[in-house]
């Protein structure tokens, strides 16, 4: 069996070591330094999609992502530089312009990663003015619910559906813009396989995908009570 | 004149339906010297030393991108010949396909058998699907002959995506995926086509191969310029009065190319490289065509003083907003912003703000795109900031 093999790499100014087949990524976490991830998730293998985690790597022509480029011996990696921030910050600001912005009408606008990381970045009301994307929801299914018009096209749920869900009811469907998740060609979900599994429910960054609400529900909890 | 035929040299000379009229030119001689005297090393150590660099736009070079699958474990390997001609204005492939089919199966037939490969594809555009049957007719006649007892060569379709001309793009279309771009590492060489060592080579690139066998890497490192090596082949269009496809060495002055040879009048600026091309205006235009300075994969589209220079960028983006297959957030909504921004100005809507974010947008486009597309695609919108920012403040309302 082959050993594997110590890797030292320079990040932020400092010295650390990792092992071979790492990522960028899981190196940085290891030694606790906060890179903002959207479309990567640890249980899935890596895409790239979203471009927020990149970092600069010195000899790099441009900026490398940090979810799926493995450390070499001897790299220089640069996490938190004005250029990388810049460039995060413009690529959130970009995903912001066509999400549709209801932030006070979704449920998971306190758990949404993407207005965390938009938070996180110091990033307003963007500068763009491109097409919001508009879809309508899909609520014909009793156990999942899409508004794509939430989507940020992460591709966490094509992904969890395939890989630990094993289903593969969801594909990617038009291209630029106008890209989608489908399910068959492009119709409402309404599969049988689709029942209580809800892995790409919970592993949804924003409010794109969520349990259709029951009637009633908002009033199964406990009360409300303000204390003065 | 620096006109030099490598490339084109038995275009429009022998019979691409008869490979007699090939064999009579030193047709498949160099693959018999590379199956016959060399070994697959020193066939790769050949194209290391002519320096001879990739004519697909990425100038990479082969003999590299060739010892590196060399040495990449496993024994299924794949070659795959680039002919997913998708840039704007190239046609420079089309024109090698129609005319000479026999040298480009030769050349892959001598990659495949430097790295080891048994299968070669060609990747053929959907647009060019005329040629399909010419090819096919090519590849059995060489068969006959027993040329390719060592290699298998297919030809696979696209199906119309500008971006499936990106390698890793071109290798998802193959394997029967979406065309989609992969991150790199791990790069094709090492880990390519079903997850195998692959080679990804332009047309023009392989077509310089069984000539630099039989003359030898000395010959064409004569060629050219100190880093670029060689021939390159152009396709000339726009407001000229002689567009075609011209093959010049490396080196040569772009005005040479747009003035003497294609007679461009009052040009404006020239596009070099396509639709993601570096913008050259006219008082430019003494730059020297090499992989130092500008290249592309040889699309040349001149402008001439009737042209206005916001309509071609917005069109561009327009272009490559719809060609973005979707996958990397900047290049997916960053194309669709430009276009948006692009869109008011050429309207003459403008905001004074708008170029800083043009400006800003670009260079986050440039470097976090997962692929060439999206990091070239701001190209066209920094060169027309930089040369021609007039136009753009004189549209501000």
């Amino acid at each position: 069996m082959r050993k594997i093999e110590k890797i030292t790499v320079t990040i932020d100014g400092s010295q650390v070591s990792g092992c071979e087949g790492m990522t960028i990524l899981e190196l940085a976490q290891q030694n606790g330094i906060d890179i903002p991830t959207l479309c990567h998730s640890p249980e899935l293998t890596p895409i790239g999609a979203c471009r927020i985690c990149v970092v600069a790597v010195e000899g790099s022509r441009t900026l490398v992502g940090s979810c799926h480029t493995p450390i070499t011996q001897g790299m220089v990696i640069y996490t938190h530089s004005p250029k990388v921030l810049e460039t995060r910050k413009v690529i959130v600001e970009l995903l912001l312009a066509s999400h549709c912005g209801s932030c006070y009408m979704c449920e998971k606008a306190n758990v949404c990663q993407l207005r965390k990381i938009a938070a996180d970045l110091e990033v307003g009301l963007p500068r763009f003015q491109t097409r919001k994307r508009y879809y309508p929801i899909e609520d014909v299914s009793p156990y999942i619910q899409r508004d794509l018009s939430k989507c940020v096209l992460c591709w966490r749920c094509v992904r969890a559906c395939n890989e630990i869900a094993k289903q593969n009811v969801f594909g990617i469907a038009y291209r630029g813009f106008n890209s989608k998740v489908v399910v068959d060609f492009d119709q409402p979900i309404d599969k049988e396989v689709c029942q209580d599994c809800n892995v790409c429910i919970d592993i949804c960054p924003t409010g794109a995908l969520s349990k259709p609400r029951e009637v009633g529900e908002e009033k199964k909890g406990r009360p409300l009570v303000i204390s003065s | 004149m620096s006109e030099k035929r490598i490339v084109l040299k038995n275009c429009e000379v022998i019979d691409p339906r008869h490979i007699t009229t090939y064999l009579t030119r030193d047709g498949f001689r160099a693959l018999e010297k590379a199956q016959k005297e060399m070994t697959p090393e020193e066939i790769i150590e050949e194209v290391k030393a002519s320096g001879l660099r990739g004519r697909g736009g990425a100038g990479f070079p082969c003999g590299l991108k060739w010892e590196l699958a060399r040495n990449a474990p496993g024994d299924e390997k794949y070659v795959i010949c680039n002919a997913d001609e998708g840039e704007v204005g190239t046609f420079k492939d089309r024109y090698i396909l129609q005319n000479d089919p026999f040298t480009l199966i030769e050349g892959i037939a001598i990659a495949a058998h430097a790295i080891g490969a048994k299968q070669g594809y060609i990747y053929l555009r959907a647009e060019y699907h005329h040629l399909l049957d010419s090819l096919v007719n090519a590849i059995d006649q060489a068969k006959e002959r027993g040329f390719l007892q060592h290699v298998d060569i297919d030809i696979r379709e696209g199906a119309g995506a500008y971006v499936c001309g990106e390698e890793s793009a071109l290798m998802d279309s193959i394997e029967g995926k979406r065309g989609e771009v992969r991150y790199r590492p791990p790069f094709p060489p090492t880990k390519g086509l079903w997850g195998k060592p692959t080679i990804i080579n332009n047309v023009e690139t392989l077509m310089n191969i069984p000539q630099i066998i039989l003359n030898g890497a000395s010959w064409f490192n004569q060629i050219g310029t100190e880093r670029s090596k060689g021939t390159k082949v152009f396709s000339v269009s726009g407001d000229v009065k002689r567009p075609g496809v011209y093959e010049l060495v490396l080196g040569t002055r772009l005005k040479e190319l747009v003035e003497e040879l294609a007679l461009a009048e009052k040009v404006k600026m020239v596009q070099v490289g396509g639709a993601t091309g570096r913008l050259v205006p006219y008082d430019m235009i003494d730059t020297a065509l090499s992989f130092e300075t500008i290249l592309g994969a040889g699309a040349i589209t001149v402008f001439d003083q009737s042209r206005d220079v916001i309509d071609i960028v917005y069109r561009t983006m327009e272009f490559l907003a719809e060609e973005s297959c979707g996958k990397c957030a900047p290049c997916r909504e960053g194309t669709e912003a430009m276009v948006e921004i692009l869109g008011r100005f050429f309207r003459s809507e403008g905001m004074e703000k708008d170029i800083r974010v043009l400006e800003e947008l670009s260079s986050a486009m440039m470097l976090s795109s997962l692929c060439g597309l999206g990091q070239a695609a701001p190209i066209p919108v920094t060169d027309s900031l930089q040369y021609f920012r007039n136009d753009y403040e004189n549209r501000i309302k």
